[in-house]
């Protein structure tokens, strides 16, 4: 029988892994195939368990090392209790604090949000994975600790937790096994938001005690601000990438199209997710050739914060995420453009139209648009001009939560799909009722050591179920079918996901973005 | 006459205390946009969709559904529907629970109707008036019968079931106790003492009127208790009744948009203003935020 883990436990047995999932808790696939026997994550060699805090769950994302001396323990918990009074402090946590104390202080803990969050049902319920554990450690820590509510008191009201560097620690980690997909929030009765909460718990690690996931922060966040993207895509690269993109079409459709870059005056700043340009150049090769066709006044930038529409902060830490939407909202004021669009990528999208529209002030407050309507409009509008013509192609859409469930930008894609393919069908749950690939808020990129095990096999294995129920009746290799993924970090994950659960190989099933399609039924009349 | 002064004391309190709350929520500044789809005053857009699917949005007027979101809040508030579909088993409980206690709250106003009737002379001779005093009988058996029911299962289920027991405080177990103690209590003085609700009503009237009147043990203690619950309450998250319009109105479903110019912006200029205080490697500490923001490459 699974045991049940108290939060009281997230403190004791230092030197114990508090879960270890074992493969027979996870939700079978519906292919019933045997590719899942495997251990759930690999262990980790005794170095790295020595070296590393993993007591959690036997993951490693945060490569947190332990204190050796009973003093550095000390000054650990106390930065934490530090970052734990900012966070509830109106002078220093302004940009969420209501939304935050809303969801720590009416939570009825009904525990309705478990049967929503895509990670806890596909571990097999496992207790750590619940999204109201790591809120009600937090709650726990606040109340005993903050509110001074004394031993007496904290007995009581059942509050036993020990803030020690294990339950620091585990927590960190913790923070990191939720996508903030957000659907948990979405069917909360009272409206608590734990995805919230999670965001909170990692912003206050970045914010005060530094601690953030390299491959969100220094090799994410600082380098995009230092060198353009956290891809590491300088300007001299993208201006070579963009040549050989125009190479590229014109190899592949005949057209002669330059692609235009630090155009001034244009409409348009198009920014990608700079991952576009390196792994999926066809993406915005098809927007270029989709905009050309249009006549649309539009240019891409080469500029430090033009080419990179990815904000890593939207994920961890507020300061980041102003940093960057404020170099990317400069190019597009230093262009003159008259708005920004924002291409497939789903966080971008919310954190530069959606996040940032209350750290923008004045004139850097630009308009800011999804590429969807841009693109129905030009399906739908401009047809003249871009030559459509339907295909009979299989096709279903997954929907990023970020673009979708957190902005409603619903039905614009649906109606482009429709319009261009007589055989779409739905996902089931859809739309904004969704569920997250797996990848979202940075774990499409994070590969800390065994990280993507639990990422293939727990975070994204509720999306392979959706996507094998989807096409049950045509898995046949013989039918070609698609995965619409118009986000590039989703497209991330359903790359690795493909791959894991051999998806191409088995079922012939492709993941693309939303232009290729588009393009693909352009005809050059 | 001491537990008419009991009860002032605890109903002043609880309006105070609640008027304290909703003004230490609403005073907490601006956030940052934090939206959850499907935001329900989207007029034409019930599968949740939002403005932003527009080309231009900015330029174009907004659609609000005044309308779809007294719907969607009428659909939570007296059929608790996200329970309902998403956790039928608690709903079974919850929901007798809640409206219970909503038919008990529109007892109370019966009880004052009556007694403003008996107090300007009118007897049950007048017809409306014994209306009035049916309605308040069928209503205070209905809300006393549904909470008694919702507030056992409730206590049954939170024992029994691991997902809530697990999470499941003393004081979850206590809340749920102190309100069944004192539906109890209500039923008690009705089905021994009360049966007709004059008792009740006599008290209601006492109370307008700050004059001394007889009760029955149970009514006593049902009184006391409820006094002192009215005075335990804003200290406990079952105020979520009241804070359900912030979580809502307030963050789920605040999708203003700034365009740069008018009052959010003011708001945010300010809070750009304020220092940045928090101290990891990567950050300014003490610059203001539009420093730190605007600047820094770091």
């Amino acid at each position: 029988m699974k045991r049940r883990i108290d939060t009281r436990e997230i403190g004791c047995n230092p030197n114990e892994q508090l879960l270890t999932i074992g493969v027979e808790s996870l939700t079978p696939l519906p292919d019933g195939k045997g590719i899942d026997n495997s251990p759930v994550v690999k262990l980790l060699t005794t170095e790295q368990r020595n070296h590393y805090e993993c007591s959690l769950d036997g993951i490693v994302t945060l490569r947190l090392l332990k204190p050796t001396t009973k003093e550095e323990e000390s000054k650990l918990v106390q930065s934490f209790l530090d970052g734990l009074r900012k966070l509830l402090s109106e002078k220093d946590n302004w940009t969420f604090l209501q939304p935050l104390l809303l969801s720590l202080d009416y939570c009825a803990k009904c525990q309705t949000c478990s049967g929503a969050c895509p990670i806890y049902l596909a571990s097999g319920r496992q207790e750590i994975y619940r999204p109201t554990y790591r809120s009600e450690v937090l709650r726990q820590i606040k109340e005993k600790y903050l509110d001074k509510k004394g031993k007496v008191l904290s007995k009581l009201t059942g509050n036993l937790i020990e803030l020690n560097w294990t339950t620091i620690a585990r927590l960190a980690e913790l923070s990191y096994r939720c996508t903030l997909c957000r659907r948990c929030a979405q069917i909360c009765p009272v409206g608590i938001d734990n995805g919230l909460i999670t965001r909170e718990i990692r912003k206050l690690f970045s914010q005060e005690m530094g601690i953030a996931p390299k491959e969100l922060h220094e090799s994410g966040t600082v380098k995009q601000l230092k060198v353009g993207a956290s891809t590491g895509l300088t300007p001299k690269a993208l201006k070579d990438i963009i040549q050989f993109m125009e190479e590229e079409i014109e190899e592949k459709t005949g057209k002669k199209i330059r692609i235009p870059l630090d155009r001034e005056g244009a409409d348009i700043l198009l920014i990608h997710n700079s991952g576009e340009f390196i792994s999926w150049p066809e993406n915005p090769e098809a927007f270029a050739i989709i905009f050309e066709a249009a006549g649309l006044s539009w240019t891409l930038s080469s500029d430090l914060g033009g080419y990179e529409a990815t904000n890593y902060g939207a994920w961890y830490d507020d300061v980041q995420l102003a940093r960057i939407t404020y170099k990317q909202v400069e190019v597009a004021r230093k262009l003159g453009v008259k708005k920004i669009v924002i291409g497939e990528c789903g966080h971008a999208h919310k954190a530069l139209t959606v996040t940032a529209d209350r750290l923008l002030t004045r004139e850097f407050n630009i308009p800011r648009e999804s590429c969807m309507p841009l693109l129905e409009d030009i399906v739908f509008n401009k047809r003249n001009r871009v030559h459509l013509r339907r295909n009979d192609f299989l096709v279903t859409l997954h929907d990023p939560c970020n673009m979708v469930r957190l902005m409603g930008i619903v039905e614009p894609q649906r109606r482009i799909l429709r319009e261009i393919s007589s055989r779409f069908r739905e996902m089931e749950p859809h739309g904004v009722d969704n569920y997250c690939c797996g990848g979202g808020s940075g774990f499409s990129i994070m590969n800390s050591m065994n990280f993507p095990d639990w990422k293939m096999r727990v975070a994204g294995r509720t999306k392979v179920i959706q996507i094998l129920e989807t096409f049950k009746e045509v898995l046949d290799r013989s039918i070609k079918k698609y995965v619409c993924t118009p986000c590039s970090n989703c497209k991330g994950q359903m790359r690795d996901l493909f791959d894991h659960y051999e998806l191409q190989e088995r079922y012939n099933i492709f993941y693309t973005g939303l232009a290729e399609l588009i393009v693909n039924t352009m005809t050059n009349e | 006459m001491w537990l008419q002064i009991v009860m002032y004391i605890s109903l002043t309190f609880i309006i105070v205390a609640s008027f304290i709350k909703v003004r230490r929520i609403a005073g907490q500044p601006l956030h940052l946009r934090w939206e959850l789809y499907p935001v329900a005053h989207e007029k034409g857009r019930e599968y949740g969709g939002s403005y932003l699917e527009q080309l231009d949005w900015w330029t174009k007027p907004r659609r609000r559904s005044f309308f779809g979101m007294v719907k969607y809040i009428m659909r939570e508030a007296l059929w608790f529907e996200k329970c309902y579909r998403n956790n039928r088993r608690l709903w079974c409980f919850t929901f007798p629970f809640h409206i219970g206690l909503f038919l008990l709250l529109g007892w109370s106003f019966l009880l004052f109707v009556g007694a403003m009737a008996m107090i300007f002379g009118m007897t049950e001779s007048t017809a409306w008036v014994m209306a009035i005093n049916y309605l308040t009988l069928a209503t205070g058996v209905a809300g006393f019968a549904l909470s008694t029911i919702g507030s056992i299962g409730l206590l049954i289920r939170r024992s029994i079931d691991q997902n809530l027991k697990l999470y499941s405080s003393p004081t979850d177990y206590f809340n749920l106790i102190f309100i069944l103690a004192i539906v109890l209590s209500g039923v008690c003085s009705w089905y021994f003492f009360d049966p007709g609700f004059a008792y009740a009503r006599e008290f209601m009237k006492s109370l307008i009127t700050f004059a001394p009147t007889a009760t029955n043990p149970a009514m006593m203690i049902g009184i006391l208790l409820l006094a002192l619950f009215l005075v335990y309450m804003p200290f406990t998250h079952m105020m979520h009744g009241l804070t359900k319009y912030f979580t809502y109105h307030r963050v789920c479903w605040d999708d203003d948009p700034s365009l740069g110019d008018g009052n959010i912006q003011d708001k945010v200029v300010k809070l750009l203003n304020q220092p940045v205080t928090w101290s990891a490697p990567h950050i300014q500490h003490g610059k203001k935020w539009k420093e730190v923001v605007q600047g820094a490459d770091e």
